[in-house]
């Protein structure tokens, strides 16, 4: 889960893959403005099959945060 | 055609199109459903029944939720009833969303489950408030009313035609600094908004409406101008799926808000190496042609940009206060500078250096505020908070904002708009706010983090500075800027994504 997350991050910004770790920050580590982030939840609704919530996805802060969120959308379904 | 209220807007449309799609919204992640414009006329004049049946014709009725087919026809059912429609940004905390509802004397509240917060404190908060109507809600229950249920229930024609002059709409400004006004708009006022210039944009224009349904730029201009000419419009469900909705709706027109602009503007930068048309059909679909852009100051470098992708952006300009817009560009005048040519129902004229319109599209008023009101209208001119002029061919030029004017030590005023835009041209500021603070002029600047990585960028504090140094070199003594501070965070925005100044 989290070396699929890490490609597709890597679509939106210019970082090395080996520079993003769970704790890093979409905004203010990893360099996303917010409707980057929006477009990439798109992304990654289409990669993961599934759902996500924008007023959930909202409070995701970090890659791990994101990683936890996304394995309990993908246990729901 | 010119029409002055919205029912006419909508009854002419629905006899010329009447079979034809006029809304199109997911119900599933690839599945769309699609309502005619018969259907759109039916089911507002059933909604216009239902507040009939409610004793509450003629009433303040508020609505909240994201954009929907049932909150369109909550509109049109509403204004076309002679009622008042409140709108309200279906993103703000309930306590707020409540203070609205209280101060403009709703009787009614209309909301989606998405805010069932708000109305499981509604009535408490606001005494006036007699009746929840829920959108989802599939029967009738104690606390609210389904909307489907109350539809069925009133089926029917509704032959009542609203007067030009009354009062149509109380629409809360977003407001970058102070308490948030109701700004009071007849139908004439958005009816001649919507339908007095003919922008030559084909009828049955296929359009995907992505901004917030409560703002006045959205309401002029995807629905009741997309209604008037026709258009079908598509409801992208949310900011996370638009390039999503762009493959599923094939629309051939959005409205955007600059930041949007700017986001989709970096993409397409990076992706400058590959043949122009794969990026254009890739990123916008091969449909779409223009992109019409609002809210807030676009520069007109993106102009450039987009063209090179066969995309138009028509840059138009205007405030809550006058329906909203006052100007706009069309596709065979364009001066990239300026904000677009004032539409035919508004004159402009310059006041003190700030620009001031008059016209059949200005407010009535602030809702129960005598005094904003009058430090806003007089003799029928809107003062417009905007320093800027209108030349001899009608086309307006802003150079800043009054409101936030800084006054320099020496007396001189400094527009802050004028300096951000002067430093946002550098590619290593992302976003910026320009202030005054202990007398001097203070930038805040939030670095553009692609930028930093990019360029590798070690100490982006003093890579700012040089910025600002080169900035000053050229500036005027009263616009040097003498303070820097560098956030790690972007700035607080308001719902339609402007800096929040405070």
């Amino acid at each position: 889960m989290f070396e699929k997350l890490v490609d597709i991050i890597c679509n939106y910004v210019e970082v090395e893959p080996e520079n993003i770790h769970p704790e890093s920050r979409f905004m203010e580590d990893l360099g996303f403005t917010s409707f980057d982030f929006m477009s990439m939840l798109g992304e990654i609704e289409d990669e993961f099959d599934v759902e996500v919530e924008q007023t959930e996805a909202a409070n995701i802060r970090t890659v791990g945060e994101a990683v936890d969120y996304l394995e309990k959308l993908a246990s729901e379904s | 055609m010119l029409c002055s209220t919205v029912r006419q807007i909508l009854v002419n449309t629905e006899k010329k199109y009447g079979p034809e799609d006029a809304v199109r919204y997911k119900i599933s992640k690839n599945e769309i459903e699609a309502k005619t414009y018969t259907q759109l006329k039916e089911d507002s004049e059933s909604f216009s029944n239902v507040l009939k049946k409610l004793g509450e014709q003629g009433s303040h009725i508020s609505v909240i939720g994201a954009t929907s087919y049932p909150w369109l026809v909550t509109y049109f059912g509403t204004v076309d009833s002679g009622s008042v429609i409140v709108p309200l940004d279906v993103n703000l905390p309930a306590e707020d969303v409540c203070d609205l509802i209280d101060r403009s004397d709703s009787t009614v509240l209309v909301y989606d489950e998405v805010r069932k917060d708000v109305a499981a404190i509604a009535k408490e908060r606001c005494p006036r408030l007699k009746t929840l109507i829920s959108m989802q809600q599939a029967e009738h229950n104690e606390h609210a009313s389904s909307w489907r249920k109350l539809l069925e229930e009133n089926r029917g024609g509704f032959d009542y035609e609203p007067e030009p002059d009354q009062l149509c709409t109380i629409m809360f400004t977003s407001g970058t600094t102070g308490k948030s006004k109701g700004v009071m708009l007849t139908h004439r006022n958005v009816a001649e908004n919507a339908t007095c210039l003919d922008m030559k944009i084909p009828e049955r224009t296929v359009l995907l409406s992505v901004l917030p349904i409560h703002h006045a730029y959205c309401l002029s201009m995807d629905i009741l101008k997309g209604v008037s000419l026709g258009s079908v419009i598509c409801i992208n469900d949310s900011l996370i799926r638009v390039a999503k909705n762009i493959k599923l709706f094939k629309p051939e027109m959005i409205l955007m808000v600059p930041l949007m602009i700017e986001t989709i503007a970096k993409k397409l930068e990076e992706a400058s190496l590959l043949p122009a048309k794969i990026v254009k059909s890739q990123v916008f679909g091969k449909q779409l042609h223009t992109i019409c852009s609002g809210g807030a100051y676009l520069d007109p470098a993106y102009i450039d940009l987009f063209n090179k992708y066969d995309i138009t952006i028509l840059q138009g300009y205007g405030m809550t206060e006058c329906a909203p817009v006052i100007s706009t560009t069309v596709s065979w005048n364009i001066r990239k500078d300026s904000v677009g040519q004032l539409i035919p129902n508004c004159e402009a004229k310059t006041v003190d250096g700030e620009l001031w319109v008059r016209g059949s599209s200005v407010m009535q008023g602030y809702y129960k505020m005598p005094e904003e009101t009058a430090e806003t209208l007089e003799d029928g001119w809107l003062k417009t908070g905007d320093l800027g002029y209108a030349d001899e061919d009608g086309f307006v030029y802003l150079t800043g904002r009054k409101k936030n004017l800084i006054i320099t030590k020496n007396g001189e005023n400094v527009s802050p708009e004028e300096l951000e835009n002067a430093l946002s041209t550098d590619r290593l500021v992302g976003e910026v706010l320009v202030r005054e603070k202990n007398g001097v002029i203070e930038a805040e600047i939030y670095p553009d983090q692609d930028y930093v990585k990019k360029k590798r960028i070690k100490d982006v504090r003093a890579k700012l500075q040089e910025v600002i140094d080169a900035y000053n070199l050229k500036a005027a003594p009263q616009k040097k800027i003498y303070s820097l501070i560098v956030r790690d965070t972007e700035f607080e925005k308001t719902t339609t994504r402007k800096i929040r100044r405070f």
